[in-house]
């Protein structure tokens, strides 16, 4: 599954943006505050609202002011967002799923105006439309099946939502029969937003149970103890990147202590008695915790990562972008913001996108379409090289 | 004590160096890299390195990817560069058209290296037999290794690679140049 294309209309900086051609890793660069963590929200807005609903999404984002706050400042238009979804649906070819939501405000409270989601069976001809719903009631199809071999066999049936803020694909059950709906929910509700805290990670937790890394990484204990204990292969392979990466740690131990905790060793081959893990470097609690994030034996979708440099030597930032490439590769995807030239020399001219302000709003520019760095990338060049030249214009602009 | 100097344009072309190294010149001879951010910044740097290094006993060796380039013209280039740093002498070597074509001209190593042992029977294939013509060995690679990336696809081949099999023509005068520069210098 992967995400293609994004557009954003009135949802806070993008006023107007569309991201097409979205590779499977995709570094996303610009000045703070264009709004790099905020199109990693529109991700959030979408899982709350789908879990509970529009309102209290808008209000999570945007406090009791909600949909004032989200919608972009001095615009009167609904906001809007779109994802095309390029999902394999068990068929010949990956499917085109194209989701559309946009909200408007009635009478002061927020509501959906229009939600639509529609994909292509194959590559050819026109979308079928499944959902087409406007405030609070609307048209889905009931039977869409294996069986269903032309547009005009599907039933479609008018239905009614309990409340004219709440998401068709959420409330119409039978829609969790449909694979294209699956892949959207799965999507939506198992994309991983990544923010590491060094200072959450470092405690040891209270015995409990994680099998994913949080996102500020302060489960990362448990999950070392649930790998160490359900998967041993990717431990060790854990345990071998990070010696490779951290000079001087041979090995790491996680070990339950009689109070229940768990107590995270690490050992340095020149000393005889291991180092808890309090007391070793950022840098290597850091890597820790991005390798155990990368070798998830159940990755998720989508994975987002806000400025991984944070800690690390730079030298280790080429690999880590490696790994984020290879993490993306088998079948996921990776969103990375980063500040960082290092990590930025290791992406392909494909994988860069930036954003930058124009008159308060952002607009996000592919790297790929400028064509002076596209003719110094085919001439040798590294992407975080030409970012440091000042190539990618109006990147640095407030 | 002899000092080998790398100049290099990135990161992965010195964790195969440093892999494949050893098997190339005597143990007695140091080595040292100078990284650079790709082949402009190479380019751009270069002779102020090279004019500017302390240790006068040292010798220098610049390598970089053909790419698109022409391999004449990049040479001649880099040579007036290395003239002006004051070192004409200077070893200047070209991947022809990347690295990675010193990888798939040993396609052993690269079975060893990534635990695939079926893969060395690629060499027989008529493509591989000349690896430097191949457009992208990187594309090669991820035909067998799907999620080959450059540093640690460097990094794990590297020490596996043979100086005598290897197939790749700009692999086998590297290795010439590396060994005459040495000579010449009377360290090997």
């Amino acid at each position: 599954m992967r995400i293609e294309s994004i557009r954003l209309k009135n949802f806070r900086t993008f006023q107007d943006v569309t991201m097409r051609d979205i590779p499977r890793l995709c570094i996303l660069i610009g000045a703070n505050g264009t709004g790099k963590s905020t199109l990693f929200s529109v991700f959030g807005f979408l899982r709350d609202a789908m879990t509970t609903n529009v309102t209290a999404a808008l209000g999570r984002l945007g406090g009791s002011r909600g949909f004032q706050e989200v919608r972009s400042r001095g615009c009167t238009g609904p906001i809007e967002i779109e994802l095309k979804i390029r999902a394999d649906l068990g068929r010949k070819g990956a499917n085109l799923i194209t989701y559309g939501l946009s909200i408007d405000e009635q009478n002061g409270r927020p509501v959906v105006a229009r939600e639509i989601l529609k994909y292509r069976r194959g590559s050819k001809g026109q979308p079928w439309h499944f959902l087409n719903f406007s405030y609070g009631s609307g048209e889905a199809v009931t039977n869409e099946l294996e069986s269903v071999k032309d547009e005009n066999d599907l039933v479609r049936e008018a239905q009614t939502l309990k409340n004219p803020d709440i998401l068709a694909i959420k409330g119409l059950a039978q829609f969790e029969r449909f694979p294209a709906v699956m892949a959207l929910g799965d999507l939506i509700e198992n994309w991983h937003l990544s923010d590491f805290h060094i200072s959450r990670a470092r405690p040891e937790q209270e015995a409990g149970y994680a099998e994913h890394l949080s996102r500020e990484g302060e489960n990362l204990s448990l999950v070392i103890e649930y790998l160490f204990k359900q998967h041993r292969p990717v431990f060790d392979t854990i345990v071998e990147k990070l010696k490779d990466r951290v000079p001087g740690i041979t090995s790491v131990e996680a070990k339950p202590t009689e109070e229940g905790r768990v107590l995270l060793k690490f050992q340095d081959g020149a000393f005889e008695d291991p180092i808890l893990a309090r007391f070793v470097s950022d840098g290597t609690i850091k890597m820790l915790a991005y390798l155990t994030l990368l070798y998830d034996p159940k990755p998720h979708p989508l994975l987002c990562v806000e400025e991984p440099e944070n800690q690390l030597y730079p030298t280790l930032l080429w690999d880590l972008a490696e790994e984020f490439r290879t993490y993306a590769m088998r079948g996921e995807q990776v969103f990375v913001s980063t500040h960082s030239p290092d990590f930025l020399n290791a992406a392909n001219l494909d994988e860069v996108f930036w954003l930058a302000k124009e008159q308060g709003f952002t607009k996000i520019i592919r790297a790929k379409d400028d064509k002076q760095v596209a003719a110094y990338m085919a001439e040798g060049d590294k992407m975080g090289y030409l970012w440091k030249e000042g190539l990618f214009r109006g990147v640095n602009l407030r | 004590m002899t000092t080998l100097v790398f100049l290099l344009e990135e990161p992965s072309a010195k964790d195969a160096l440093e892999g494949v190294l050893p098997k190339i010149i005597p143990r007695d001879v140091r080595v040292e890299y100078l990284l650079f951010e790709g082949k402009q910044d190479l380019e751009k740097r270069m002779a102020r390195k090279i004019r500017g290094w302390l240790d006068k006993h040292s010798l220098f060796v610049v390598l970089r990817d053909q790419d698109n380039g022409d391999c004449q013209v990049i040479k001649q280039r880099l040579m007036e560069r290395c003239g002006e740093g004051g070192r004409p002498e200077t070893l200047v070597r070209i991947a022809c058209r990347e690295l990675e074509s010193w990888f798939v001209g040993d396609w052993q190593a690269v079975g060893e290296a990534f635990n695939l042992p079926n893969l060395h029977k690629q060499s027989a294939k008529a493509i591989y037999r000349n690896p430097d013509k191949l457009g992208s060995s990187v594309t090669e690679l991820r035909k067998f290794i799907p999620t080959y990336q450059k540093r640690d696809g460097a990094r794990r081949i590297g020490h596996h690679l043979d100086v005598e099999r290897n197939r790749s023509r700009s692999f086998q005068v590297f290795v010439q140049g590396l060994n005459r520069l040495l000579a010449e210098q009377g360290a090997a």
